[in-house]
């Protein structure tokens, strides 16, 4: 390929390789052909034939390439149909079940007697299965603005998975199990009622509440005495942590008191192996 | 000109038939994009030098292909075709960029 007279120094060799870009090919041919060339038969074709497989090869390079990005669209569409499929489901499950619990309690209230009602109310109410309002605080912990700078820097125990996710389901554990601490009677978190079976949890980027995803902010509503509540939430070690969180990882974090919140209720779990027993005195 | 044309008349039916690469042939494709590219930058700077040459242009094409596939072959079955394919791309790639700037100096003169 090369016609130029070989050089002694190899290093030269690779200089060329930067120096000559243009195929040395060319320049034997026009010299071979003089300074004024008559065109041959094949000039033509030859171009047309290799241009065009240039043409076919970059476009079929860049098709390649390409065809495996709408793929992945797909299949993230079809997860998402079923995830909304999944949610919808669980939409109309839950719609059922407050729906018989309606008629559970039409029943019932014709069934009993008036103080195994009230009897009945305050166990549901203890157990948070129904609606309540009161006054109250209401929690908010939220992601910071944008994905800090300092997210690894250190926060004990806690590996977040993105940059972005500072906040995990011990940060949440903790604000309500201050606020039980507190004197709360009731909490939700995201409008997920809290009950005496309830799990907050972690599960790769989300934070569960009794299994069901919840994202930031996270605000955790908890009724009870309000001016205790916030009293003595203020005067926790939780809030003292987070306000220094605030200024260190960006985190936002507010509480205040209310006067009036609403919690919804949550579906009963039924006991399956548990039955009333009693205690050893 | 005419080789403008072939150039689109080939991505025209490469769009239009959607021609699928069989599998065996997948790892020279970048190879093989590197080697057309070059070889229109080294025509189209060759055009400008007025020493185009149908035949050197088509012939290095070809053999540019092949014998960077060929590389690429012999490294797969040596354990070092990525290192080869690199080094294949390289060597194309600053080519293109010196064609491109000769290209550069011929259109702009600067």
């Amino acid at each position: 390929m090369n016609e130029r007279t070989p050089r002694p120094v190899s290093a030269q060799q690779l200089l060329d390789v930067v120096a000559e870009t243009l195929d040395p090919g060319y320049a034997a041919a026009a010299a071979r052909r003089g300074p004024n060339p008559k065109r041959r038969w094949y000039d033509a074709p030859a171009v047309i034939i290799g241009a065009f497989l240039i043409g076919l090869i970059l476009v079929v390079a860049y098709i390649r390439t390409n065809r495996g990005a709408p793929e992945a669209a797909k299949v993230h569409d079809s997860l998402v149909t079923r995830v909304r499929d999944a949610q919808h489901t669980a939409d109309g499950l839950a719609t059922q079940v407050s729906r018989l619990d309606d008629q559970l309690n039409a029943v019932r209230g014709s069934a009993l007697s008036s103080a195994q009602l009230q009897q009945i109310a305050a166990d549901q109410l203890a157990a948070g299965i129904v609606a309540v309002k009161g006054p109250g605080v209401l929690v908010t912990l939220d992601e910071p603005h944008q994905s800090t700078q300092s997210a690894g820097s250190g926060r004990g125990g806690t590996t977040p998975i993105g940059a972005t996710n500072i906040l995990t389901d011990r940060d949440v554990r903790s604000v309500v199990n201050e606020l039980w601490a507190d004197g709360a009677e009731a909490i939700s978190i995201n409008d997920i009622r809290l009950t005496p079976t309830s799990a907050i949890r972690f599960a790769g980027e989300a934070v569960l509440i009794d299994f069901q995803p919840i994202s930031p902010p996270y605000k955790i509503r908890a009724i009870g005495n309000s001016d205790d509540l916030a009293t003595n939430f203020a005067q926790s070690d939780v809030a003292s942590r987070y306000q220094t969180l605030v200024g260190v990882d960006h985190i936002r974090f507010s509480f205040d008191s209310a006067t009036s919140l609403t919690l919804p209720a949550a579906s009963p779990t039924g006991l399956k192996f548990a039955t009333p027993g009693r205690a050893h005195q | 000109m005419i080789a403008g044309l072939a150039l689109i008349a080939g991505v025209v039916l490469g769009l239009i038939t959607r021609p699928t690469v069989p599998t065996w042939l997948e790892p020279y494709l970048p190879i093989a994009v590197v080697a057309a590219l070059d070889a229109v930058f080294g025509g189209v700077r060759a055009r400008l030098d007025r020493i185009f040459d149908a035949k050197v242009f088509v012939v290095s094409f070809i053999s540019n292909v092949l014998v960077a596939a060929l590389i690429v072959f012999i490294g797969d079955k040596l354990g070092v075709g990525a290192q080869l394919s690199t080094a294949v791309v390289v060597v194309l790639g600053i080519r293109i960029f010196g064609n491109a700037a000769a290209i550069r100096r011929h259109l702009f003169r600067a």
